[in-house]
């Protein structure tokens, strides 16, 4: 296998891409717990596509890639086997997001007999007129509570302010009109054109002997390839926002905005971009600046607002989300911040906070074994090492924040979504 | 892992947590003291006070500063009800000396600035800063009002008011907005006094130390001498609750939802020993995970939830059931879970339910000691309860649980409270 190791942080990552084109990520840790994580590359923006051989355009409906994720578990022998996995006493789950898919679970003990189950069910569907049907309901009841949660709708908010086109718009879960068009040959199409071992990585971390593992694993693989590729169609997507401003009135005590800024460059380094923008909202409306300060004192501000820089290969955006009885006082405070930095500059001072800080922030991720393993496999989809976040601390300079912050954090790019 | 604890003073306890399984340090300050109508207001204020300044860093900012030079560490602080009782939480967790780049000793300062929030705060006059007080109070009203953005805990927490009214473990953690604006500086300054001079205080440290090293640091540090020995104030049996009810007391609230929330507060009245362990393993059959009766029946074969579970609250011994449904399905999920209920008490699940159930919880407990967090609250429960059970000794009182046990449990078990949170009109 293949070792890439990092001193700093004294982990080791060792990956080995098998022959089928499956690749197995391995982190050991001497923690005793066990996880693993099996992902293929499909999620909700995956809605049209050439199956393998076909020269038809296939488009499929919203919220099938979460769908299927709640069928797989479904057995011939009419077993269950999340049902199965938790009766072994291991933690098993599954989630969709946007452009992948990953079934897990985790354990300190019964980890072998599990995986039987686990590498069985992920690799063998088992739909049926009567299955699928079953799933309708409940599935409708999961987005009926999205459709109550005020973080959820503030998001899809500000993706359908930002995007035209793009299948970010789509609702990971679909709607209830969407779902019901979802049949059993429809389930099987996506899972033969996505659930190939060329799409997919299965990674393990915590108290493993790498090659062991991977010789198990290797022995329990059944799926094949087919030799055509499965082609995938996205939208076009404009350069432009589609509207600067979107609200909606729910049930809650207080406005919760969600200022967004679209980046149309999707081809820069976006690890170190990630990193700088973190920094960045530490050094314009962190805990210790003066601007967090008034608004705090002025009862404008009740937290710390967060960022978070959301990519893909198709998408990417700036989100910074707070609570505020004045969002517009602090729309306009942040704002102006912005403005203030990108003509003064970053002080020495701050920029070394901010690293310092940004450093331990990295550190603290690899505890757990679940997030290192989650992030190591939505990692891998944007073509990205995880380890490389360590080198890109070491990299970033105070220059390189700034630009971001010139080219990112442009007006006519930012959309505010608020639920009142 | 080891754990190690040792009495400082009467009522305040260091609890060292000697663990290699880490890349951070965890410090954690915990008071517990009785909840009460008259001073749980207070008690969530108090945690809002002491994270705006100590006497060295006497703003927000500065302590916010001081924690990212501490390589981004994180303070957090709050309230949380456990049982009758309440208990102020105030953690630090900064990455391991082992990490740090400049060989700075992270860890003591950790510990230090952590002491200096809690039992050195700002003053002016001897009194708490009033400064701060008009902002974190708006804060506090604030935080009680945003109650209604989830509407699941909010539910919860409607039907658990219902069922034990104004008093105890029936009171909302952070308190009432119409405390709110009669509390002034010298009361909260009094009540503060009060409350570190006459509480239980735990003091957790987990990580990879040496205990000698920090004992030292301890016993050298001047907000440690300052506290007093103290008796520790609190109710340490929670678990009898108000006698039996009568009749089922049934409440619908009407709001702007999609979805209805059905929360389900049971009583329990059976009094068996190892109460516990049984109450964990029925509660696992009944609806913790997806092997559950609920989640089997409501969601599995009727479909009309996608979550169905139940928690069981083991401080106060009492479960609540909780589901997201359909409006109209409402009598339709109140009857399965009835029928489910009967079942048990029937003794209609098979031994391989039981061992699915200890399993299942077991595998839990196993994952107490692979997060810092979690342990920490594992041992500040037994710390309250007086159980100081260690791990391996709480999964042998799942194990030995037999299946008649649990039907004498799920005897005891009758329903107090329906509460549905539904559609406007």
């Amino acid at each position: 296998m293949q070792v890439i190791e990092n001193k700093q942080i004294k982990e080791k990552l060792y990956t080995e891409k098998l022959d089928n084109g499956l690749v197995v990520m391995v982190l050991p840790k001497k923690t005793r717990k066990k996880y693993i994580v099996w992902s293929t590359n499909f999620g909700s923006i995956d809605n049209k596509f050439y199956a393998p051989g076909e020269d038809k355009l296939t488009v499929v409906p919203d919220g099938i890639a979460h769908y299927l994720e709640h069928k797989l578990f479904e057995q011939e022998n009419g077993r269950n086997s999340l049902d199965v996995l938790t009766s072994i006493g291991v933690d098993a789950n599954a989630y969709t997001t946007n452009d992948h898919t990953a079934y897990l679970y985790e354990c300190t003990d019964h980890f072998d007999e599990a995986l039987d189950e686990f590498m069985n069910y992920v690799q063998n569907p088992y739909f049926t007129d009567e299955n699928v049907e079953k799933e309708r309901g409940i599935i409708e009841q999961e987005i009926m509570m999205y459709d109550d949660y005020p973080e959820w709708k503030v998001y899809m908010n500000a993706m359908k302010a930002m995007y035209k086109d793009n299948e970010i718009n789509i609702d990971v879960a679909g709607t209830v009109q969407t779902i019901a068009e979802i049949d059993k040959e429809k389930l099987y199409k996506i899972y033969n054109s996505f659930y190939r071992p060329d799409n997919m990585i299965l990674v393990l971390a915590g108290d493993f002997v790498p090659e062991e593992i991977l010789e198990k694993i290797k022995s329990k693989i059944t799926m094949k390839n087919v030799d055509k590729k499965t082609i995938r169609k996205y939208n076009h997507e404009q350069k432009e926002i589609v509207n600067h401003y979107i609200e909606k009135e729910m049930n809650i005590s207080m406005p919760l905005v969600l200022m967004a800024y679209k980046d149309n460059d999707l081809t820069s380094n976006k690890v170190k971009k990630d990193l700088a923008i973190d920094m960045l909202g530490n050094i314009l409306f962190g805990r210790s600046t003066e601007v967090f300060e008034k608004l705090y004192e002025d009862g404008n501000l009740i937290a710390e607002p967060t960022i978070d820089y959301e990519f893909s290969k198709t998408y990417s955006h700036v989100m910074i989300q707070f609570q505020s009885d004045n969002p517009d006082v602090v729309i306009k405070e942040i704002t102006n911040k912005i403005e203030k930095v990108k003509k003064d500059g970053i002080t020495d001072e701050d920029f070394q906070r901010a690293k310092k800080k940004i450093y331990g922030e990295i550190v603290k991720d690899y505890n757990e074994v679940s997030n290192i393993a989650t992030a190591i496999v939505s990692d891998y989809f944007k073509n990205i090492n995880t380890l490389d976040y360590f080198n890109a601390v070491n990299e970033i300079d105070k220059l390189y924040v700034e630009q971001v912050l010139k080219e990112l954090f442009v007006e006519d790019l930012k959309v505010v979504s608020i639920i009142k | 892992m080891s754990k190690k604890s040792i009495e400082l003073k009467k009522g305040i306890k260091v609890h060292f947590i000697n663990t290699d399984l880490y890349k951070t340090d965890l410090t954690c300050i915990i008071i517990t003291t009785p909840l009460k109508r008259e001073t749980v207001t207070k008690n969530a204020l108090i945690p809002f006070m002491l994270r705006r300044g100590t006497t060295k860093l006497p703003n927000q900012y500065l302590i916010s500063k001081e924690l990212q030079n501490m390589y981004g560490a994180s303070f957090n602080c709050g309230v949380d009800k456990m049982g009758d009782n309440v208990v102020l939480k105030f953690c630090i967790e900064s990455i391991s000396n082992e990490y740090a780049l400049n060989n700075e000793d992270i860890l003591k300062m950790n510990i230090e600035t952590l002491l200096d929030i809690v039992f050195n705060p700002a003053k002016v006059n001897d009194m708490l800063n009033e400064e701060f007080l008009e902002v974190e109070k708006e804060n506090l009203k604030d935080i009680i009002e945003s109650k209604i953005d989830d509407k699941d805990s909010y539910s919860l927490e409607n039907c658990i008011s219902n069922m034990y009214g104004d008093s105890g473990f029936g009171l909302y953690k952070y308190g009432y907005v119409e405390d709110v604006d009669k509390i002034t500086i010298e009361e909260i300054s009094e009540y503060y006094n009060w409350l570190i001079s006459n509480s239980k205080i735990d003091l957790f440290i987990s990580g990879n130390f040496d205990d000698e090293n920090i004992k030292n640091l301890l016993n050298n540090n001047e907000n440690i001498k300052k506290l007093n020995p103290r008796e520790e104030n609190y109710i340490l049996d929670s678990t009898t609750g108000k006698p039996k009810v009568e009749k089922v007391n049934e409440v619908k609230e009407e709001m702007d939802v999609t979805q209805g929330k059905l929360v389900i507060g049971l009583d329990i009245t059976s009094t068996q020993e190892n109460l516990r362990g049984i109450g964990n393993v029925y509660n696992s059959i009944l609806g913790n995970g997806a092997n559950s009766m609920l989640f089997q029946n409501v969601r599995e074969k009727a479909g009309l939830a996608y979550s169905a579970k139940s928690v069981f609250f083991k401080q106060k011994n009492n479960i609540f059931i909780r589901c997201g449904i359909q409006i109209e399905n409402f009598e339709k999920a109140v009857d399965i879970i009835k029928v489910q209920l009967e079942n048990i008490k029937k003794g209609e699940f098979s031994e391989e339910d039981v061992n699915n159930a200890k399993t299942f919880l077991i595998a839990g407990i196993k994952n107490v000691e692979e997060e810092q967090d979690t342990e920490i609250i594992y041992y500040i429960g037994q710390e309250i309860s007086k159980t100081n059970l260690t791990i391996q000794e709480y999964m042998d009182n799942i194990n030995k649980v037999s299946k008649e046990d649990i039907i004498e449990f799920a005897k005891s078990v009758d329903i107090n409270t329906i509460y549905f949170l539904t559609k406007n009109n």
